[in-house]
């Protein structure tokens, strides 16, 4: 069997968030004679996995890369421990800016040709070629995520059936969660789809669990009591409008104003906006004031249709896929703390109200 | 169903654009803009004579054919 023909038949998918099947496009980059950045810059927030796998399971990230391309860069952000590893091992290394959308597949392929370390825009996959925003032609470049590069060397050690035996059918394979957050054990989890979400809050030792978000800044939130009963898997977290995402959980317990931590998140998205699309660029910085004076207390009820109203405008308006991960952040968040979004646009704040109370 | 001997589709290069707005004006209202100025729909789909003069007046050279498929 291909390796090709071994990745359809293992089912493997994206592990940097996308879920695009692996086979899929490195059948794409075998026809483009694509060159292979692995992508091991752990850029979602809440997200280390990478890091793991580098300091790891570097041999058998370099004989994965190995089998798919003959010219491997490995991207890593700037001053990381990720970076100085595969420095030493005298790898080819893309240093990164340790911004959010640096890591984003075409602002890799960008930088990696003297570009700015920004997204461009496309009119077909990198895998098959683009055009720098100088119009400069770029070699076709496949960009793998170093988890999914890790698979692709154990799915062609340990075979198919293997990987199958982890995971559903539908969401076959091993795959690694960072747990984050009001946890005893936080840390970098080897797990599959299909485990109960409680089951990895109880692996962690979360006690107090008052939300949950996954996928950092491209996810969203669940309640608590919610989050115990639900099973970590796209099929099941489709319902809440959720997903597996880069494997990102992070915990906030009853101590904390959920509105607050959304608000910080949103904050520190609008800086990291590349401010190359004016719908991003202004639409993330104005849902951000707007989070922010939730927060705080202030924002007017009459306010809150505009707000949902900038959200909604967001996705699908970008070069990249940012805006469309903020305002399923913000949505997210406004849909499940609902309760507490009410409290804050009436001058209160439940966390703070159940805090008061713990204390009587 | 759109007609294929008919009608084209114009893209929007988000990078490229910087709202000066000429689309809207000159699209009839098919292109709305949002409050910061920038076109709403990411494609519209028009007559080829329409399209084509519509990414010529573009200021910012932000609008762009969409290939045949």
């Amino acid at each position: 069997m291909s390796l090709i023909d071994l990745l359809d038949a293992a089912g493997l998918t994206g592990r940097g968030g996308a879920v695009f099947p692996t086979g899929q496009k490195l059948r794409a980059a075998f026809a483009h004679r694509a060159d292979l950045i692995v992508n091991a810059c752990d850029g979602e927030i809440g997200t280390h996995k990478d890091a793991l796998v580098v300091a790891e399971h570097l041999d058998e990230l370099r004989h994965g890369a190995g089998l798919m391309a003959r010219t491997v860069h490995w991207a890593a952000h700037r001053g990381s421990d990720t970076e100085a590893r595969l420095l030493e091992a005298g790898l080819q290394v893309l240093s990164v800016p340790a911004r959010y959308v640096a890591s984003e597949e075409s602002a890799l392929v960008n930088h990696l040709h003297g570009g700015l370390a920004r997204p461009m825009m496309r009119r077909a996959p990198v895998v098959a070629g683009s055009t720098s925003p100088r119009g400069r032609r770029l070699p076709p470049t496949l960009v793998l995520n170093a988890e999914t590069v890790w698979r692709v060397s154990q799915i062609e050690r340990f075979g198919p059936d293997w990987f199958r035996s982890f995971g559903t059918a539908a969401e076959p394979g091993p795959r690694l969660v960072t747990i984050g957050g009001r946890v005893e054990r936080p840390g970098v989890y080897d797990t599959a789809a299909g485990i109960g979400l409680g089951d990895l809050l109880q692996a962690a030792g979360a006690i107090d669990v008052a939300a949950v978000g996954l996928s950092g800044l491209s996810g969203g939130w669940l309640l608590g009591a919610t989050a115990w009963a639900t099973v970590w898997s796209d099929a099941d977290l489709a319902p809440h409008g959720l997903r597996t995402g880069t494997g990102a959980v992070h915990v906030l317990d009853r101590g904390a104003c959920p509105l607050d931590h959304v608000a910080r998140l949103t904050g520190f998205a609008a800086g990291e906006s590349a401010g190359q699309c004016g719908p991003c660029m202004f639409g993330v910085p104005a849902i951000a004031e707007m989070l922010d004076r939730l927060a705080e207390g202030v924002l007017r009820p009459d306010e809150v249709r505009l707000l949902h109203q900038r959200v909604g405008l967001l996705p699908g308006r970008g070069a990249c896929r940012f805006p469309d991960g903020v305002a399923g952040f913000a949505a997210s968040a406004l849909r499940t703390f609902r309760t507490d979004v009410e409290a804050h646009l009436a001058g209160g704040c439940v966390a703070a109200r159940e805090r008061s109370g713990a204390t009587r | 169903m759109r007609r294929a001997d008919r009608d084209q589709e114009v893209v929007i290069d988000r990078i490229a654009c910087t709202a000066h707005g000429v689309c809207a004006v000159m699209s009839g209202g098919a292109i709305e803009l949002d409050e910061f100025g920038y076109p709403i729909p990411s494609r519209v789909t028009m007559s080829r004579d329409d399209a084509r003069q519509l990414v010529r007046a573009c200021p910012a050279r932000a609008l762009l054919l969409s290939r045949p498929t």
